[in-house]
């Protein structure tokens, strides 16, 4: 991003620079030995007067502490990952010193792996369920019912609500005893089904022979995944249903003359023009189940154990509990790769089509 | 609702994720912005120390000048919150000079706090003191040297050396010498029973003589329809704790602290067999363990819908609180099976850093930590007993009086593994991660693996 400003910059100045302005003391000074053409006087007069200048009051203080405190900080973080830090002493960011152990052993390390597989189930699971449950929201909403913009809020509502209170009632939901989910199930008489929903597991049989199935499917995760479920499905179906709005009444209706069933619109017609609001919802989906630390910080603490730890719970154990500064922010680094591989794509796209 | 190190009740949770995740903060804009400072802070710090150290010397001659003392802890509510203040009154009476500047950190048992003082460490900015768990909890301190040795300075006032068993001293020398001083302790190895289910169900607590007979005596109470144990699996800590007593109470103190040494492969045996008793244990623990509190675990006791509880001794505290529930007539408390003369360790206590902004004022306030007047008015409050064994028992409640003699006629006093006092802070990450996937799964081969790599 910042090359591109930086041109855009280079290109106002350019063009600003040559026409003199008569509205101020200081321009009519430098207009004098503007002809000159290589003088430091309208050089300097003309930066003043330069947009990027003028404006600097603006965008400088905010391009500053998003420099200092975003940037500067995930900088120092991968500085940090280079050196042996731990403990109570400090590193000293020698960089003859600096060596790419933390990440070795990261991937040595048979917790990180666990980790890392289950932060992508969560981020591939959550974000496509997601998707395909608000997608059905929005269409059902859009379907001109009756009370609709109730319905809306109430399946919005949830996304207002912090990680910390969903997290604190799904674990009295998810109660075996008690919780919510049982005694539903009990009262439609399928007690079978009721579980330890979040220490329980299921024997897969001879599922388990089937490459990449486990031998023993635990819930815990799932649990998790169902419960952010509830939380953003309703995020995107707004999302979504801003896309179907956006689409002209004229078009379901050429598609109803035409004799097309409600599928058949759906899937021909409709869905081909959400490719925006997709990707958009995605996006934000994908960065908040990388953030699901709080919910599961607040669900099971900082060790959720082998079937459910992610890559931020690992990381914050082992920077703030083992004092492991350098592994956790190795461990950090990673994690900032992975999300900037899910986000680069759609810069990217966006970038090409002209829309950045 | 007790103060305790691990209670993880939902407005503890709530904070810590609040204080947790402005405490990261702080830490990283602390990281970034140290970058190039740290170095020059650094030595700017002990060149302060060096004068701070020099003028407050001669302030004690003239012994009239205190430079002003900040207290760090995280006893913010609750029994903790009420104890706490009560410490620091008695010392404002005795040095009623000394500027006090009490600057607590609440939630995440300790967690927060713990985040802050690392931090301040490291930026060689410490406060006076704070609380913090004694033991090997400390090695990181003593291996970067930032703490004194407070042998003379301190630990030679108030007769300490001698009012103090060995168990709690060893606690205090994380690396060979005198560096911090314990205030309270909480007991391990406890059983805790309604007193009702037991005897309905026809089990006699006091016979039972080992953790594996333990089992059987669930057994028998689950015939007679009631939960076995009252035990969180959502969180590992719990188990951790369980298991240590499963340890202690098997198979005794020395293969204890031979295992907490690092030599888990020399009693593999002991070890394999004791997380084999938790896992048999794990049938008897409530349906809905795994979505549960330790409160509300200890509520099924209170209730009558479980026989026995093992916890520290801050559970106690909620039976207190409840209404028309007593000692000894409706719930009442034997050390964990096996672990009678024993009394596992689980500690609060107050280190000196070096490049000490109050050097003179500090002392002052660990030799008041150490003396039996601090001690009385702290710990009937907090529900603990004091580590001195001189502090008259009037303040202490039945059930505090008993552990107290409980303690004064133990024979020895392991430390304890799960609240930092034997293992180091990464030592106990690794043991954590090992009970964390020991309740899951219940892999017993697995866990022993992990534990073994732990404590290496």
């Amino acid at each position: 991003m910042s090359p591109h400003i930086l041109k855009r910059l280079l290109d106002r100045l350019r063009d600003d620079g040559q026409p003199v302005r008569t509205d101020g003391g200081t321009a009519a000074a430098g207009s004098e030995t503007a002809g000159s053409g290589f003088d430091l006087g309208s050089t300097l007069s003309s930066l003043r007067e330069s947009d990027a200048v003028r404006s600097a009051p603006f965008w400088l203080p905010p391009f500053l502490l998003m420099g200092f405190f975003v940037y500067g900080a995930i900088s120092w973080n991968i500085v940090i990952s280079f050196t042996d830090f731990g403990g109570l002493q400090l590193p000293t960011y020698d960089p003859s010193t600096f060596d790419l152990e933390m990440y070795r052993r990261a991937f040595s390390d048979g917790q990180f792996w666990i980790a890392t597989r289950n932060t992508f189930v969560l981020l591939i699971s959550f974000t496509g369920l997601s998707l395909a449950g608000g997608l059905g929201l929005a269409i059902l909403v859009d379907r001109g019912i009756r009370f609709e913009n109730w319905f809306r809020t109430i399946y919005l509502l949830p996304f207002s609500l912090s990680f910390v209170v969903t997290a604190v009632f799904w674990r009295w939901m998810y109660n075996f005893d008690s919780g919510l989910i049982n005694a539903f199930l009990r009262s439609i008489g399928l007690d079978f089904v009721a579980s330890k929903w979040l220490t329980g597991s299921i024997d897969t049989g001879a599922l388990g022979a089937i490459p990449l199935v486990p031998d023993t499917f635990y819930f815990k995760l799932f649990a998790v995944i169902f419960a952010l479920l509830w939380q953003f499905s309703g995020y995107a179906m707004v999302v979504y249903l801003a896309g179907l709005r956006a689409i002209p009444n004229d078009q379901y209706e050429a598609a109803r003359v035409d004799g097309a069933s409600i599928l058949r619109m759906y899937r021909r017609v409709i869905l081909p023009q959400l490719r925006a609001s997709t990707v958009s919802a995605a996006v934000v989906l994908m960065v908040f189940a990388l953030k699901a630390f709080d919910f599961l910080y607040v669900l099971f603490g900082s060790n959720p154990g082998p079937t459910a730890d992610i890559l931020s719970t690992m990381m914050y154990r082992q920077a703030f509990s083992a004092n492991q500064w350098a592994y956790g922010s190795a461990i950090a680094v990673i994690l900032f790769l992975v999300a900037l591989t899910v986000v680069a794509p759609y810069l990217y796209g966006e970038y090409r089509r002209g829309e950045l | 609702m007790t103060d305790t190190p691990d209670s993880d009740d939902v407005s503890r949770r709530t904070y810590l994720k609040l204080a947790g995740g402005a405490g990261a903060a702080t830490f990283l804009a602390g990281c970034t912005g140290g970058g190039g400072e740290s170095t020059t802070e650094s030595t700017d710090g002990s060149g302060d120390s060096e004068s701070t150290e020099e003028t407050s010397g001669d302030d004690s001659d003239s012994s009239t000048e205190y430079n002003a003392l900040e207290v760090q802890h995280w006893w913010t509510g609750g029994d903790g919150g009420a104890a706490a203040q009560a410490l620091l009154e008695g010392f404002n009476e005795q040095y009623p000079d000394i500027e006090l500047t009490e600057n607590p950190v609440a939630g995440g048992a300790g967690q927060n706090l713990r985040a802050v003082i690392k931090k301040r460490i490291l930026n060689n900015d410490p406060p006076s003191t704070w609380q913090a768990w004694p033991g090997a909890n400390l090695q990181p301190f003593t291996d970067a040297d930032k703490l004194e040795d407070i042998e003379e300075s301190v630990w030679g006032h108030n007769d300490m050396k001698n009012a103090y068993l060995d168990g709690p001293q060893e606690a205090a020398q994380p690396a060979g010498n005198y560096v911090s001083v314990p205030l309270n302790i909480h007991r391990l190895n406890n059983l805790f029973y309604n007193v009702e289910v037991v005897e309905d169900a026809g089990v006699d607590p006091a016979s039972i003589d080992s953790p594996s007979a333990l089992v059987d005596a669930m057994a028998t109470v689950e015939e007679a329809g009631y939960v076995g144990m009252a035990q969180q699996t959502n969180s590992a800590w719990s188990t951790g704790q369980l298991w240590a007593q499963v340890l202690l109470g098997e198979y005794g103190a020395d293969v204890y602290a031979d295992v907490t040494a690092g030599n888990v492969e020399a009693n593999a045996d002991a070890v394999r067999d004791s997380l084999d008793i938790v896992k048999q244990y794990s049938e008897y623990y409530p349906n809905d363990a795994g979505s549960i509190s330790w409160q509300d675990a200890n509520s099924k006791i209170i209730s009558g819908d479980a026989a026995f509880f093992h916890q520290g001794d801050w559970a106690a505290g909620m039976y207190r609180a409840q209404d028309d529930f007593e000692y000894e007539t409706n719930w009442d408390h034997v050390a964990f099976p096996g672990t009678e003369g024993l009394y596992s360790l689980n500690m609060d206590s107050f280190p000196m850093p070096t490049n000490n902004p109050s050097p003179e004022a500090t002392k002052a306030f660990l030799r008041y930590v150490g003396s039996v007047d601090a001690q009385e008015r702290f710990n009937p409050k907090k529900g603990s007993i004091p580590p001195r064994t001189d502090v008259p028992q009037d303040a202490f409640g039945p059930f505090l009086q008993n552990q107290m003699d409980d303690f004064s006629n133990s024979e020895a006093q392991p430390l304890s593994i799960q609240h930092g006092l034997a293992v180091a802070p990464n030592a106990l990450t690794a043991f954590e991660d090992a009970m964390a996937s020991f309740i899951s799964s219940y892999d017993v081969e697995a866990a022993y693996s992990a534990i073994q790599s732990a404590f290496q």
